[in-house]
């Protein structure tokens, strides 16, 4: 039975839902671990590695790979942290959780051509298999077997029918965007201890009142409304989550990285007017970002990741590899 | 070294140091079941040793996919819990992997047993009450997208003390596919298999768990199994004889299914000759469980709903 993100039991039915929101704590760092790693800067940091070495060594592969992996990693992490922080320890780990991840997929990937791409790739380490499978029997132990993440995607679809968008086009816009901000915010540590039902519900009043700003007020009552919402932590939740959008926005507009004309890059041009408005040092910084050579080097070292396409999800993990290798400067 | 250091802090025990066998239970399809007791806790458990069948993956993606399931649907009181898993190593250095499940004293078959030694008949509220605690979990399973596949009286445990039941060995058939050579001596059981499935369908649904509850069904009736084929012909047989023998008109699409032949040509008999002592309600709750066609079929679901049901006390089920 393979696994789906947004269905981690096969054929869900309506009825299941409230399943879900009963057992996702099952699957996610709590309250008490993520204050806790809070404490330690060093997990901290490590986490940061960890992302960018299993972005860096998934970004051929669907991202939602790289999703689930990094899953994997935070449970892995909030149940016991980093004993031996060296350099190839992390990448033994980051490896096998994108090897658990791939098992867990439906994919297309002969598993030893996955395993080959793993151990390709830069820093010259090569894993035996066996050494893997330790390491992924560590995992696996720590995690309780329990490998049908239950992630915010598996709540969108239920709250966007909450706010009567079901098949409807406006929804799927929506979906999209949250998914986007789920997507992008998964790396930001604030999040941890909040249940992915309270992220997914954060995610889509951040997409509905960024592009529909006139029908948010009664997307957030339906949402609250809801006896599975806790209010309070999907106040707590949005806030953080349209901090990381707003830092998101600054980031791109100072590497420049936005160039095609969509509607949602429509909006983020108008925020930059407004913006460029109060604080010249933007405009400034944007224009020296446009004309630099530093713009091309950037370039390179995206498209040497090899991921190709127009795939708007795979260009957001390029855009991810990009801050990953700027973070390590 | 580095690797071992990286290990030493998580308290993994093996599964032979954190448990104390202390009887062998059974020897199911997958391995091994062991009553043991949880030396940290007390706790008695039902341990289900399987090996792992690995080739340079490790833990196989299906064994994986299929254990996740296990952990989640964990919390349905008529799911037989798997409170963990444990990953070693037999004396020959294979993997092994142990099923932590809770336990419980006794399986249907048993139940059943018990009563045909004694002569006497089930309670009907008994019975009442344990094909509600079935419906009500396979509507679970179904609800989330499972089925058993399996389903016999032999995986549906009970406390006897409770009279709760339990769905046992879910998703196991796929988790740990086992070269059949080994278990030649064991006869899968076929007194539960849906005609279609004997037919060689090969798109199952899950009607396939709805006509196993109705033959559990009547086997609580009358204490003996309803269809006993011993090969597949003849459970297709005992079916045809009672039902009658199946044609385009009452199962469309029947005989072009792959395995399906000529067969002797039965006229249906009524569901009473063979299930006598079943009221009115019960038999026609049972008809519709056993109907041929898989869509027709009753769902567990809307089995729960029916009026045979309505005189039962559900608030503690």
């Amino acid at each position: 039975m393979e696994f789906d993100l947004e269905n981690p039991f096969e054929n869900l039915h309506s009825d299941a839902v409230s399943y879900l929101f009963l057992i996702e704590s099952d699957h996610t760092p709590s309250q008490n671990h993520s204050q806790t790693l809070k404490a330690r800067d060093l997990d901290i940091s490590v986490r940061r590695e960890l992302i960018s070495l299993i972005s860096q060594l998934s970004c051929a592969l669907d991202p939602v790979l790289s999703y689930l992996a990094i899953n994997y990693l935070d449970r892995f992490l909030a149940n016991q942290g980093i004993l031996q922080p060296k350099p190839w320890v992390l990448r033994l780990i980051a490896v096998s959780c994108i090897s658990l991840a791939v098992k867990m997929m439906r994919t297309e990937y002969p598993f030893t051509d996955v395993q080959a791409l793993l151990n390709q790739s830069d820093g010259g380490i090569i894993f035996e298999t066996q050494t893997i499978q330790r390491m992924e029997a560590l995992i696996l132990g720590a995690l309780q077997w329990r490998m049908r993440s239950i992630t915010p995607f598996s709540f969108v679809a239920f709250f966007i029918a909450l706010m009567g968008l079901k098949d409807l086009p406006m929804g799927q816009v929506l979906k999209n965007r949250a998914s986007e901000i789920i997507f992008k915010s998964q790396r930001e540590i604030r999040l941890w201890g909040f249940k992915p039902s309270i992220i997914a519900a954060s995610a889509l009043l951040c997409a509905s009142h960024e592009l529909f700003p006139f029908q948010y007020p009664s997307f957030l009552k339906a949402i609250s409304d809801s006896s599975y919402v806790n209010k309070e932590s999907v106040e707590q939740c949005y806030k953080v989550i349209q901090d990381i959008a707003i830092e998101e926005e600054y980031s791109s507009a100072l590497n420049g990285v936005s160039s095609s004309d969509t509607p949602i890059n429509v909006l983020d041009h108008h925020f930059l007017s407004s913006e460029s408005q109060k604080t010249n040092g933007i405009t400034v910084a944007n224009t020296i970002a446009v004309s630099s050579p530093l713009r091309d080097l950037k370039r390179r070292k995206i498209t040497g990741c090899g991921c190709g396409g127009n795939n708007p999800t795979i260009h957001n993990s390029r855009i991810q590899f990009s801050h990953a290798k700027e973070s390590e400067k | 070294m580095e690797m071992e250091k990286t290990g030493a802090g998580v308290a993994v025990l093996s599964a032979k140091e954190a448990f104390e066998k202390l009887e062998k239970v059974g020897e199911g399809t997958y391995g091994k079941v062991y009553r043991a007791r949880e030396k940290a806790t007390g706790k008695i458990v039902a341990l289900k040793k399987t090996r792992l069948h690995e080739d340079q993956e490790g833990v196989p993606p299906t064994t994986l996919r299929e254990v996740s399931i296990l952990r989640m649907l964990s919390r349905d009181p008529h799911v037989v819990r798997l409170m963990d898993v444990k990953q070693g190593q037999n004396k020959e250095g294979k993997t092994v992997l142990y099923l932590v499940f809770e336990y419980m004293d006794t399986d249907l078959k048993k139940f059943i047993r018990s009563f045909r030694q004694t002569g006497q008949s089930i309670p009907p509220q008994t019975i009442k009450s344990l094909m509600y605690q079935l419906c009500k979990g396979i509507a679970f399973c179904h609800g989330h997208g499972i089925l058993h596949r399996d389903l016999k009286p032999h995986n549906l445990l009970m406390d006897r003390k409770t009279m709760m039941l339990k769905i046992a060995d879910l998703g196991l058939a796929r988790a740990f596919t086992v070269p059949i050579k080994k278990y030649t001596h064991e006869i899968l059981t076929l007194w539960y298999r849906a005609p279609e499935v004997l037919l060689g369908a090969t798109h199952y649904s899950m009607a396939v768990d709805i006509w196993s509850v109705g033959c559990i069904f009547a086997e609580l009736v009358t204490k003996q199994a309803l269809f006993a084929g011993d090969s597949e012909l003849q459970q297709l047989l005992h079916i045809f004889r009672l039902l009658g023998t199946p044609n385009e008109e009452v199962w469309p699409g029947v005989s072009k299914l792959k395995d399906w032949h000529e067969y002797p040509q039965w006229n249906p008999k009524s569901l009473s000759t063979a299930v006598p002592g079943l009221d009115e309600l019960g038999l026609d709750l049972l008809s519709q469980m056993l109907e041929y066609e898989p869509s027709k079929r009753i769902s567990a679901k809307k089995a729960m709903e029916h009026a045979y049901f309505n005189d039962l006390d559900k608030g503690h089920l």
